[in-house]
């Protein structure tokens, strides 16, 4: 077997002088039980003493089969089952899978719906991300910005709650508009969130992106140009990390992304190169930013009216198909739906972000040492439900 | 865009035999030989004028009207992040059987995305891919038996060892909608735990 | 990657030593300020218990003397949970309404639902002609055995339970 070190690496190893010590590749297991991997990843790495000569990631321990229930069930009904993929940011999710149907069926949404699904969906982003810089410190050694994030995550739910009556699944957005309609006493709440929000962003970026420990642990990590990213089909703040300003919002605008104004953030190798973890990192921060940016003008924009447009009771889309991307907190999702004129979905394929930014380890591994591939897989942010599906 | 797409293809690889399927409702799409999906992507890809440098998906679709035979559909849906196009690319294939399953040829030296995509199209729906360097089961396990999105897929009753849906755990009584029959196991002493 | 870092000069290595002092210290800061500054914003769970809003999914209720039996909640049901059996009701039997007037047509003779299986997505609320499905507030409803999770809600103990929780 050969392993494919650089010359510098080799030097670089704690042994020293290569001759005298003679190391022997380890294989250890991370996962799929194990605090650092999100969830239920099994990551094989290979080991050179501390450096990782491969890491092979094997997934499928939460596969719940969900294109094929999708076979099954009817177009509504799968609206839970889409919440179940991302449950970290399920409203997104939703938003993407809903407006796949409406464009089949040609579905008019009231504009009220549109106000307030864009609302929730830059909630959840920010939610989302909230989740993201907790528990990549949890992964680097730091537990309590965890519980700072969690604190303001904790009234995007709340409001979530009271919206739909779910703190995490929400099947809120619905063919057709939304289940709820927002009151103005939850709006007043928001918009005092939203100057909330825009200091808590700068105290937790004081607290922990600007640490020397942190940089340290991050910058220069996990390098992914932008070659790497095309090559692979990485998205969302990873893409936008290694320097790409491309975001769906803006270059494919959908639902009513285009009426706003906001800026898409790059990485910029600030502390290090660009594209690696620190820019990543960033990248999140200043998104969620943005998305306050946006929620600022929903909330002066929103129109009063209906918030359900008129659907047939049984969902019967023409034979079609569609492919419908959405940029979601962790990247693109698409939906690939055909419709075979018949009440259930003839197929669902999901075109998750997740999925293609784990087989990306496998790529950027080599070389990193088994703390910088912790940090890596944290700043690639993943959700194993949206991997497995 | 579409028919411009299908004249590139044409004019380059002839033998695709590219078809514009246009759409009203929903996405058009454009079907090629199966023999010739790499080339295809190849000149996709090398196109100075689309630059489709992403290979967004590879999906799966299993066509069987009862009574026919039925066919395979592959759809490769190909984006564009410099120039901003998205574009599907189907392509059609014999269902073959479990120990002879349809090929057709790897994508894995354009895109690496391919190699993923392409392991879970094979696990989930049943197609070799040909030059493929590591086509292994991903989602499911390893000697799991048939490709579970095939419509004729039937779940395996042993797996491991252990029986697959066992009957006392899927509540199969309670479904038949009818007769009172599971009076017994329903009126538990305290249901509401009051 | 550690190839990728700069060489270490002299300067750069007090300059290290003075950014991670500074940085830390003013970490340092806004983690203090959390001991007299800030609320705490966790309650203590059996003594203080939270009160959902009111729209909450949480366990679903069955008033069964406004049910129908049109098993449109089971059809609904993405999971299918919701056991029905009903029996047509004689001519002979006295004519019963619902609160909201509907006619009551078949006599129900099972209204179960496995709440371990349910996933409380609130579809078999909607479709609810009568609305005598609901979802109510409340949360501890922990169980020892699968088996109980199965809740018959013709059961007479029900509608003790509800007005235990619903005020």
């Amino acid at each position: 077997m050969t392993f494919d070190l650089s010359e510098e690496e080799k030097i670089e190893s704690p042994q020293g002088s290569e001759e005298n010590i003679k190391s022997e590749i380890l294989t250890v297991n991370m996962g799929p039980q194990h605090p650092a991997t999100h969830g239920v990843l099994r990551v094989e790495i290979k080991t050179d003493s501390e450096i990782v000569t491969e890491a092979i990631s094997h997934i499928g321990y939460l596969h719940r089969c969900f294109e094929k229930h999708a076979e099954n069930i009817d177009y509504r009904g799968v609206i839970p089952f889409v919440d179940r993929m991302d449950y970290v940011a399920a409203m997104n999710m939703e938003h993407g899978y809903v407006m796949a149907v409406e464009k089949l069926l040609g579905t008019e949404v009231p504009r009220r719906a549109e106000y307030i699904r864009v609302l929730v969906a830059e909630l959840q982003r920010i939610a989302s991300h909230l989740m993201f810089f907790g528990t990549y410190s949890i992964d680097l050694g730091a537990f309590t910005p965890f519980l700072y994030a969690f604190q303001e995550r904790e009234f995007i739910l709340r409001i979530f709650e009271e919206l739909s009556g779910a703190r995490l699944l929400y099947n809120y957005i619905w063919i057709g508009g939304v289940w709820n309609d927002i009151t103005d006493g939850q709006l007043k709440r928001l918009s005092g969130f939203c100057d909330k929000m825009e200091r808590e962003i700068d105290k937790y970026h004081n607290l922990v992106g600007l640490n020397k420990i942190f940089v340290e642990r991050t910058a220069r990590v996990g390098v992914m140009d932008e070659d790497l990213c095309y090559d692979y089909g990485l998205t969302g703040p990873i893409l936008r990390g290694s320097g790409v300003k491309w975001d769906l919002r803006k270059d494919r605008p959908y639902s009513i992304y285009s009426e706003f104004d906001f800026d898409i953030p790059v990485g910029t190798g600030e502390h290090g190169v660009l594209g690696d973890c620190w820019d990543r990192y960033w990248v999140r921060m200043r998104e969620m930013l943005e998305s306050i940016k946006i929620i600022r003008q929903v909330l002066e924009g929103i129109e009063a009216g209906p918030v359900m447009g008129k659907v047939s009771k049984i969902i019967k889309p023409p034979k079609s198909e569609i492919y419908l991307r959405t940029e979601c907190p962790r990247g693109e999702l698409g939906y690939y739906l055909i419709a075979d004129g018949g009440k259930v979905p003839y197929r669902v394929k999901v075109k998750s972000s997740c999925f293609t930014h784990v087989s990306v380890l496998s790529a950027v591994a080599p070389g990193l040492m088994i703390a910088d591939l912790v940090a890596t897989i944290g700043s690639i942010d993943i959700v194993l439900g949206e991997v497995d599906r | 865009m579409h028919e411009e797409l299908v004249q590139i293809i044409n004019g380059a690889v002839p033998e695709a035999k590219a078809q514009l399927n246009s759409a009203e409702i929903g996405d058009s799409s454009i079907t090629v030989d199966s023999s010739a999906i790499y080339k295809v992507c190849e000149t996709l890809k090398n196109n100075d004028k689309f630059n489709f440098n992403v290979l967004q998906v590879i999906s799966g679709t299993d066509f069987l009207p009862e009574g026919e035979e039925g066919y395979l559909e592959l759809a490769y849906i190909l984006a564009s992040f410099t120039k901003n196009h998205e574009v599907i690319i189907k392509t059609k294939l014999s269902r073959g059987s479990d120990d002879n399953l349809p090929k057709i040829d790897s994508l894995c030296k354009l895109w690496s995305a391919a190699n993923w995509l392409e392991r879970e199209t094979y696990d989930m729906i049943g197609v070799d891919f040909v030059g493929h360097p590591d086509l292994r089961r991903i989602l499911t396990s390893s000697n799991w038996e048939g490709h579970p999105l095939r419509r004729d897929y039937v779940v395996q009753e042993i797996f491991n060892g252990m029986v697959v849906n066992p009957p006392e755990k899927m509540n199969l009584e309670d479904q038949q909608f009818g007769v009172k029959t599971n009076a017994d196991s329903l009126s538990n002493k305290n249901p509401m735990g009051i | 990657m550690s190839t990728m870092t700069p060489p270490l000069t002299f300067k750069s290595y007090f300059s290290n030593i003075w950014t991670a002092v500074r940085t830390v210290f003013k970490g340092l800061t806004i983690t203090t300020r959390y001991i007299w500054a800030e609320k705490p914003v966790t309650i203590e769970y059996p003594e203080v218990r939270e009160v959902l809003p009111e729209n909450s999914r949480s366990r679903l209720y069955n008033d069964v003397e406004n049910c129908i039996a049109c098993n449109q909640c089971a059809t609904a049901c993405p999971v299918d949970c919701i056991y029905i059996a009903s029996n047509r009701r004689d001519k002979e039997a006295p004519k019963i309404k619902t609160k909201d007037g509907t006619p009551i047509r078949l006599d129900l003779t099972q209204y179960v639902i496995d709440t371990s299986l349910c996933c409380y997505c609130g579809l078999c609320t909607v479709v609810c002609p009568t609305e005598c499905l609901t979802h109510t507030t409340d949360y501890e409803f922990s169980q020892y055995t699968l088996d109980s999770m199965k809740y018959d809600y013709l059961e007479d103990d029900i509608r003790a339970w509800r007005d235990r929780i619903v005020k």
